[in-house]
């Protein structure tokens, strides 16, 4: 009995919620289960689903990542307002990606070299960078994104939006390459215990460092695909989608070293948020539930796993 | 007139090793009772459940012929037990008047701390041992004799009928121990009972009235001092027969695998130097604390040692290293580290067996290329050490202590190291497994390996090694051969230095 | 000793950890505003300053409290939105003000008891809070509103013998805060668990004897209630309520704290050093002003200011 409640508990959260919250939407409003109508819902947490990938490499390592928030509107407003002149699109999203990296690298760089605390950080990088894109565009929103993103954002493949693809394809490889590749094993163990993967010889600050910039990469592509949907450029500058993706992770098993859920558990943390922006959208609950909503699955997810963390 | 404390079947266990084991004695007030034994005799475990610290799982303490059970330290000193442990306790951040009231700070009006008369206390009790130490003065500020000395003038500063020193004087010089020991005469005269740990033999013999010998965490004897000569003493501390649990030594010695030269641990320290041989296992000896810790460490940039060299093969490391980069380079020059503290630094408890051995072997690797296969090298090295599990996939934090100890010897076996240095080989496992991993490192060291061992268990280091270092402060000073040490002419050569 | 004294008054070895330079940087920002603008010493900008200098000073001194005890608390700024929102209710000024500082000792408690009892990271604990907290404020009060009573905004606006009342506001607030913080047995016990947080001494405040897991929870609690006062001084200022007004004070507390010589690490800070902190910040956001920066430059510049002061400080751990 108690070995079943303890592999109950090492279920990540995020399936069960998963299948609640798919039973009450069916339950409630059946109109809304159809192909058409959710694959629009999945395409829109896409981005927070690709955002995740890079958090939940973070928080494996211990670490966090807040500085998306910042990533997602220095890439809108670079591609927006046209700063970039007429290059072709290939090289604009190539250079949204470079400058993922270089916030993840930056950050890294504080968070494994000078140890400052990753939430003080990378909250101060996206403040930084919200203060400055926002003073060069003086306020003002800039001009519309290409029509060729919004364009390839609305195709599909069979039945499934591209985002979404893409999303699952990234999650894939995102699978393979921490259960199959060297650096994998390498995040396993410091989040596992960084002073035993000290001394057994693996590179715990390169490690730290090299998980900051993979999420500034996975911001960037987070970045183009949300800037894709959203079609215009914003000043709106959110910590909403990195709380998110925190949220999301958490939910999905993964939490500050330990990674019962994998790739796979966040995944459907995400998905649970597609549902329940679903449901509070149809039941009519107003954006300040929303944050409630954030705050309290941040809060029982952490209470969930510092209970359980404590009993061993 | 009631014995200050009474000590009846008390016993206590850490996982599977039996730390104190039934120990049944009397304390004296007005008397200062020395504790002796060798490390890991049980000495510091049995204090630290008389202060409160450990509570037993079984037996009974009674003090002034009440029976007492603590749940925490200041119980304890609530009951007139009061401690100056061999760790330093105190708070670097505070002052040494904080410190000394810290939880019990005298209150003046309106609810404020009364600074000055606590101000005016410590600087008595501090003058009582001949300090004249502002008491405002942060402990970060003092020099490790002087947080010595603050840590005695807390401990006898409070109003107990037993006080527990242990190893008072580790950092002291004699001119210090003369003050100490003018103020334990003081209590002593007081009536109450003092409880004395110390390596130090003339210390001993110099202000202690009765005492007690433990080995092996059972009580040995309790007599008068007046009784025993110094040559007695230790015959009663180590007295054991070496069994047959270790296994025959090297023959011959291979060439020369790794060469410590000048090292200095601290500016002060004076140089040293020894080498260690393919196919011999080398043990560091001596007290605990010595300094045998630090020259290891001070090797994979865990310890900043002060300048030295150390040469593997053709190359040349100069130390100190750093930190970050300290374990890597060593293993790129094929020495691998086994620390002692198996969960805090050895292993990842939450992670399989399997991937506890093969890190060692991915962290070779460059971070983007494939997995190296580990699953026939785990098979190989689970069988080889007969280590006991579900499957290779199993936790590592679900083994017992010796099956923990093989998975972590096993990832340097799978790294196939020319050079070990192991700290505590043998730390928490139980009989069958230490016989195990005597013979596993034997057959290393047969196959060509050069290994560095680090114990307190002198027992062990001489059973297993070919030769043994006696350290003692920070620098060696004996050499003794595998066949010839004893425990005693090691005790001799570290207490006579 | 002579070595010792300087090497305490560079904040090296001192408890109360490096203020001094804020307090040069302050004595410069001054001088330089005197050169160069000619507004600034006048009356009413001093005046000003001071009543914009005292909501950041307060919730810095909550702040600086927990981060003491190597903890932070990033809910304050959603408890000072929830404050003017509760205060911009219909209601008796006698009503709504011990419902605000319920409401902050309830989100406290919510966050000690997470972070002790259910073993939850400070961070993370108050991270989440700030979200609900945010959300109940945003439910009260969508947007920027109301009118709080007139109560409220006579003691922050108003004046007793041509003294204004922020002069008191900062009186009371101080002698509080050094009660709390150097006056008394919980402040000693504060510095003892959070430096034995930050040397690796975990147990040794408690072998001590002390209560650390009521002294955190009550840490949290003191630090909610600072930001409540805070939002019922800028409730007054503002005579309304507003959910976005508290959203720069988590960051902006937290940099103050550490500008004037806190460690984040825990075990090293001072109720002078915060408070120097925090007029800094409120100086140089005044000079920002009268030099005409734009708002948005000021906020990056706040961020690169926390970037330098907290990337500065030495901490062994890594991560959050």
């Amino acid at each position: 009995m108690t070995n079943v409640l303890r592999s109950a508990a090492r279920i990540p959260p995020a399936y069960i919620v998963f299948v609640i919250l798919l039973a009450t939407l069916w339950l409630t409003k059946p109109q809304l289960m159809n192909a058409n109508v959710m694959g629009i819902f999945v395409r829109q947490v896409a981005p927070l689903g690709i955002l995740v990938l890079g958090q939940l490499l973070v928080m494996r390592v211990r670490s966090i990542d807040l500085s998306g928030a910042g990533v997602l509107l220095l890439v809108n407003y670079m591609i927006a307002s046209g700063l970039l002149g007429d290059l072709p699109l290939p090289l604009i999203l190539l250079v949204s990606l470079g400058i993922g990296c270089l916030v993840g690298l930056f950050n890294g760089y504080l968070v494994a070299k000078r140890r400052v605390s990753a939430v003080i950080a990378t909250l101060a990088v996206t403040v930084i960078i919200g203060g400055f894109v926002q003073f060069v565009a003086s306020g003002k929103p800039p001009g519309n994104m290409p029509e060729l993103m919004n364009d390839i954002y609305k195709m599909k493949w069979g039945p499934v939006p591209l985002p979404v693809v893409l999303w699952v394809a990234l999650t894939a490889v995102m699978a393979v390459f921490l259960s199959r590749f060297v650096y994998g094993q390498f995040v396993m163990a410091v989040g596992e215990n960084p002073t035993a993967s000290h001394f057994s010889g693996v590179p715990v600050e390169r490690t730290v460092l090299m998980a900051h910039v993979i999420a500034g990469l996975f911001a960037g592509i987070a970045a183009i695909v949300q800037s894709a949907a959203v079609a215009v450029g914003s000043l709106r500058l959110g910590l909403e989608m990195p709380i998110d993706a925190v949220a999301a992770t958490i939910l999905g098993g993964v939490i500050f070293g330990r990674g019962d859920g994998g790739v796979w558990g966040p995944f459907f943390g995400v998905m649970c948020f597609a549902l329940l922006f679903v449901s509070m959208t149809s039941f009519g609950v107003p954006e300040p539930g929303k944050q409630i909503a954030r705050g309290l699955i941040i809060l029982l997810a952490a209470i969930f796993y510092g209970l359980n963390t404590r009993k061993t | 007139m009631l014995p200050a404390v009474t000590f009846k079947g008390v016993t206590k266990h850490f996982g599977p090793t039996l730390a104190v084991n039934d120990i049944s004695f009397e304390i004296r007030p007005g008397r200062v009772h020395a504790l002796m034994g060798e490390n890991g005799a049980g000495k510091s475990t049995l204090m630290k459940i008389l202060a409160g610290v450990h509570q037993p799982d079984a037996g009974k303490i009674a003090i002034a012929g009440r029976q007492v059970c603590f749940a925490n330290p200041s119980q304890a000193l609530a009951a007139g037990v009061s401690t100056v442990f061999q760790e330093l306790s105190l708070l670097p951040n505070l002052s040494i008047t904080e410190n000394m009231f810290l939880g019990k700070e005298i209150m003046g009006r309106f609810g404020s701390p009364h600074r000055a008369e606590m101000a005016q206390r410590t600087k008595e009790a501090l003058s009582e041992l001949g300090m004249s130490l502002d008491p405002n003065t942060l402990v970060s500020e003092l020099s490790i004799a002087q947080r010595q000395f603050v840590e005695i003038a807390h401990g006898i500063k409070a109003d107990a009928q037993v006080f527990i020193l242990d190893e008072p004087t580790a950092a002291l010089n004699a001119a210090d121990v003369q003050v100490l020991n003018a103020r334990i005469e003081k209590l002593k005269a007081k009536g109450k009972a003092i409880v004395y740990i110390s390596h130090r033999m003339d210390e001993i013999f110099a202000i202690c009235d009765d005492v007690t010998i433990m080995k092996d965490g059972a009580h040995v004897a309790t007599q008068s001092l007046s009784d025993l000569t110094p040559e007695r003493l230790i015959t009663l501390m180590v007295g054991r027969e070496l069994n047959d649990l270790f296994p025959d030594r090297a023959r011959d010695l291979g060439p020369v695998r790794l060469s410590c030269q000048d090292l200095r641990l601290t500016p002060e320290a004076s140089p040293l130097s020894f080498d260690l041989h393919s196919g011999e296992i080398l043990g560091l000896a001596g007290l605990e604390g010595q300094g045998q810790s630090e020259i290891v460490r001070s090797m994979i940039g865990q310890y900043a040692a002060n300048s030295g060299k150390v040469r593997i093969g053709s190359q040349t490391v100069l130390l100190p290293v750093t930190a970050s980069a300290g374990v890597r380079n060593m293993q790129q020059l094929s020495l691998g580290f086994v620390p002692e503290d198996r969960k805090e630094e050895g292993l990842l408890l939450g992670a399989a067996i399997r991937e506890n051995i093969g890190i060692g072997l991915q962290s070779a690797r460059p971070g983007f290329k494939p997995l190296a296969k580990v699953a026939d090298v785990t098979r190989r090295i689970m069988a080889d050490l007969n280590i006991k599990a579900g499957s290779s996939t199993t936790p590592v934090g679900t083994l017992s202590g010796g099956n923990q100890q093989k998975v972590l010897l096993g990832r340097y076996l799978a790294s196939d190291m020319d050079i070990l240095i192991i700290e505590e080989p043998t730390r928490g496992v139980d009989i069958g497994a230490k016989v195990e991993i005597y013979r596993l490192l034997r057959e290393l060291a047969q196959r060509g390996m050069a290994i560095l061992v680090l114990s307190r268990e002198t027992v062990e280091l001489i059973g297993l090694c070919d030769r043994l270092l006696v350290v003692h402060d920070r620098k060696i000073v004996s050499e003794l051969a595998g066949a010839e040490a004893s425990e005693h002419n090691i005790l001799n050569a570290a207490l006579t230095s | 000793m002579h070595r010792r004294k300087i090497n305490r008054f560079f904040g090296k070895n001192s408890r109360q950890g490096n203020w001094w330079a804020a307090l040069l940087i302050i004595i410069a920002t001054i001088l330089l505003l005197l050169v160069k603008s000619d507004d600034f010493a006048t009356p009413q900008n001093a005046s000003n300053l001071l009543a914009q200098a005292m909501p950041l000073i307060i919730v810095a001194i909550g702040q600086m409290i927990v981060i003491i005890l190597a903890g932070m608390d990033l809910s304050v700024g959603s408890v000072m939105s929830l404050t003017t929102a509760i205060l911009a209710l219909d209601g008796s000024p006698y009503a709504l003000i011990p419902l605000v500082f319920l409401a902050a000792i309830c989100v406290g408690l919510v966050n000690g008891v997470a972070i002790v009892k259910l073993n939850v990271h400070p961070i993370i604990a108050t991270l989440s809070t700030q979200f609900i907290v945010l959300g109940i404020a945003q439910l009260l009060r969508p947007v920027a509103g109301g009118s709080v009573p007139d109560f409220v905004v006579t003691i922050v606006t108003g004046s007793v013998l041509g003294v204004p009342a922020p002069v008191f506001w900062g009186i009371v607030i101080v002698g509080l805060g050094w009660k709390i913080v150097h006056g008394s047995r919980f402040g000693l016990h504060l510095f003892a668990i959070g430096g034995g947080n930050a040397s690796g001494q975990l147990d040794t405040a408690h072998n001590f004897g002390l209560k650390d897991e009521r002294n955190i929870v009550l840490a949290y609690v003191i630090s909610a209630g600072f930001a409540a006062l805070a939002g019922l001084f800028i409730a007054g200022r503002i005579a309304s309520g507003d959910p976005s007004v508290g959203s720069q004070f988590a960051l902006d507390s937290i940099t103050a704290v550490a500008i004037g010589g806190t460690q984040l690490s825990g075990g090293v800070g001072g109720l002078h050093g915060t408070i120097i902190g925090a007029i800094l910040m409120s100086l140089l956001a005044n000079g920002m002003n009268l030099a005409n920066l734009s708002a948005f430059l000021q906020g990056a510049i706040k961020g690169v200011i926390l970037l330098l002061v907290v990337g500065l400080q030495s901490r062994k751990k890594m991560g959050l």
